[in-house]
């Protein structure tokens, strides 16, 4: 196996967003590792953005699959009453740039848009910002190790779940 | 001024009868807002920042009292300060930026010039300006916002003068203040990282859900549901839960499991026994703790502990560690601006577990605080009803309410108005009362 080409690492991202889009967690989640990071830092008051996930405050910070697999149990659980009419969604992903590149490892990065439409009160919402993904070959698949969301519109109105962003 | 509204139509505080009701009028209107805004935020005493947000000499924070945008600087003598952050000259709005440092600070708009003291330095072409005697006069630097105090780095300001001191003002409140600093001996410090979001709902909604223990058993049972399921699992990549590792809230407890404490001026603690354990971010100082402060204070110190200091501060210490700050926007708008909060100097493997526990928990991107939001919005819908205005939702506790404190309260030596002993099913809401008397207090101009 080699690298993906540029066209083929943008699909990957396009169907990451697509199993979102269209709800199907469960194929979403296993495109991940099993010891993924999953990352959406959060912003300082000084207009940057925290770096340090142990000693500074993130939006999400996950080391490990497992989380992601609780948080859609949670979602799916009908006990949750913000799970209850999902939003819907509609993540754009452009400007697919492969930063590193090799056999078995490669960066990319990438600008995103997700539309939502929270049904439950008729309003619509789009969080954007930039996505960095690390992927990884793991017995002949290129699987997620890393995902960093970096949300630019930060104020949250109401809630931000994993398929807002 | 004429009043608008009548209190016995809003609040029907009747102790005598067993009632307390609230119309729901007072989460929708938007004129009551408005009075709102100007005499319960911009009347009083209000939460504005830590100390250690500003720590060095000419370091500042803005922020906002009610409506009104305020600069918080340290000048250079270290003295804390606080200005309207607006410009003498044509109100504009003078530092945009959340925090810094700066020596002066320049009006973008005609240039007018004001050091860390708020003093005005320079003004653009005075000599040239052919100003009157009349302007000359008049003071240019900086307003002073009316009151402003600082208790145990704590700030609050007033941007009227007609106020209790600060001390007053807090009270016997301040001694749960004390819990968390002396927890911190070097101070505390926000975690880096401010989370803001909003709520389509009245910021009553937010200011009652803190101390209202009723709804973590209905409102958060799919959070549970993975408590429960992450204790049978005990896999590493999961953080451990401190709510998980007690049992005050479940409905199976026995005996005490906490209660309530009200005090003058608005403020409310709603609090659980949680015992120390592996399972709290504060536990590697627990035996220094009971060392310095014997065991019963110490036993407080990691205690469920939701503190109000109406009207827009809030301290959560249960899953975590959280300093939420009010800001109403609209009647049916609010702003939530969120920190944790966090003993200075405590080791990497606390903070870090303080941090994933928080995340996991109090962000609007974790997995409990969406489920309190939503019900808010939805609550909100609901107060349109008119037919029968009066809420339900203030009554439970009441035959359980005392006068003063009790032996828990005294533990700590703390002297509450009122307060509640409960087992887990009791969840008080009578503590609800305190913020509406106090809220009836800063309204008496317009609403009486």
């Amino acid at each position: 196996m080699s690298a993906l080409s540029p066209s083929e690492a943008a699909e990957f991202l396009y169907r990451e967003a697509l199993l979102l889009d269209r709800g199907e967690f469960d194929a979403w989640i296993e495109l991940f590792t099993r010891e993924c990071l999953f990352w959406m830092p959060a912003w300082r008051d000084d207009g940057t953005q925290t770096e340090d996930p142990d000693r500074e405050l993130s939006l999400i910070y996950y080391r490990g699959r497992k989380n992601l697999e609780d948080r859609l149990q949670r979602i799916r659980s009908g006990f949750s009453v913000a799970s209850e009419v999902l939003p819907r969604v509609s993540h754009l992903v452009s400007g697919v740039l492969v930063e590193e590149a090799s056999d078995d490892r490669m960066k990319l990065s990438s600008a995103f848009v997700v539309n939502t439409h929270d049904v439950r009160v008729n309003r619509s919402h789009a969080y954007f910002g930039r996505y960095e993904h690390e992927l990884v070959l793991q017995d002949g698949e290129w699987k997620i190790a890393g995902k960093v969301i970096r949300l630019l519109n930060d104020t949250v109105p109401t809630l931000l779940d994993v398929y807002s962003i | 001024m004429s009043k608008q509204f009548a209190l016995s139509d809003l609040v029907d505080d009747r102790p005598d009868d067993g009632v307390f009701r609230i119309n729901r009028a007072m989460f929708r209107d938007p004129e009551l807002f408005d009075m709102e805004m100007k005499h319960v935020f911009e009347g009083g005493w209000l939460f504005i920042g830590l100390s250690t947000q500003a720590e060095h000499p000419h370091d500042f924070f803005t922020g906002f009292i009610g409506r009104v945008p305020i600069i918080v600087s340290r000048d250079g003598d270290g003295e804390l300060q606080c200005f309207v952050n607006a410009c003498p000259h044509k109100g504009v709005r003078l530092v945009q930026k959340k925090c810094g440092n700066a020596r002066r600070h320049v009006c973008p708009y005609h240039g007018w010039t004001f050091d860390s003291s708020g003093a005005n330095k320079n003004i653009k072409w005075k000599k040239g300006g052919c100003y009157s005697e009349a302007f000359d006069s008049e003071n240019h630097d900086l307003a002073e916002v009316a009151r402003f105090g600082e208790y145990r780095g704590f700030l609050f300001a007033s941007l009227n003068p007609d106020v209790p001191s600060l001390e007053e003002h807090l009270g016997e409140a301040s001694k749960l203040i004390d819990l968390l600093a002396d927890k911190a001996p070097n101070g505390l410090e926000l975690v880096p990282g401010r989370v803001t979001f909003t709520y389509a709902a009245n910021w009553k909604m937010q200011l009652e859900n803190c101390a209202d223990q009723y709804h973590f058993t209905s409102t958060h049972p799919s959070y549970i549901r993975i408590l429960e399921q992450r204790a049978k699992e005990e896999a590493d990549e999961v953080v451990k839960s401190s709510i998980g590792a007690s049992d005050f809230w479940t409905e199976n407890a026995s005996g005490v499991t906490g209660g309530t404490m009200s005090f003058d001026h608005g403020h409310v603690l709603n609090w659980g026994i949680m015992p120390p354990s592996s399972a709290i971010a504060d536990f590697e100082r627990a035996e220094e703790l009971a060392e310095e402060f014997g065991e019963a204070r110490r036993n407080w110190m990691f205690n469920m502990r939701n503190l109000t200091i109406f009207p827009n501060m809030q301290i959560a210490e249960n899953a975590s560690s959280q300093l939420r700050v009010i800001r109403p926007l609209a009647a049916g708008l609010t702003e939530m601006q969120t920190w944790c909060i966090a003993p200075r100097g405590e080791s990497d493997e606390a903070r870090r577990f303080r941090i994933r526990q928080y995340e996991d928990f109090f962000n609007p991107t974790g997995m409990a605080t969406p489920d309190d939001t939503v019900c808010y919005e939805e609550a909100q819908l609901g107060m349109a009803e008119q037919e029968r205005p009066w809420l339900q939702g203030h009554a439970r506790g009441m035959t359980a309410t005392v006068e003063g404190g009790n032996e828990y309260a005294d533990m700590i030596d703390v002297k509450p108005a009122r307060s509640v002993l409960a087992d887990a099913q009791l969840c008080d809401e009578s503590l609800f009362a305190s913020y509406y008397r106090a809220w009836a207090e800063r309204m008496k101009e317009v609403v009486a």
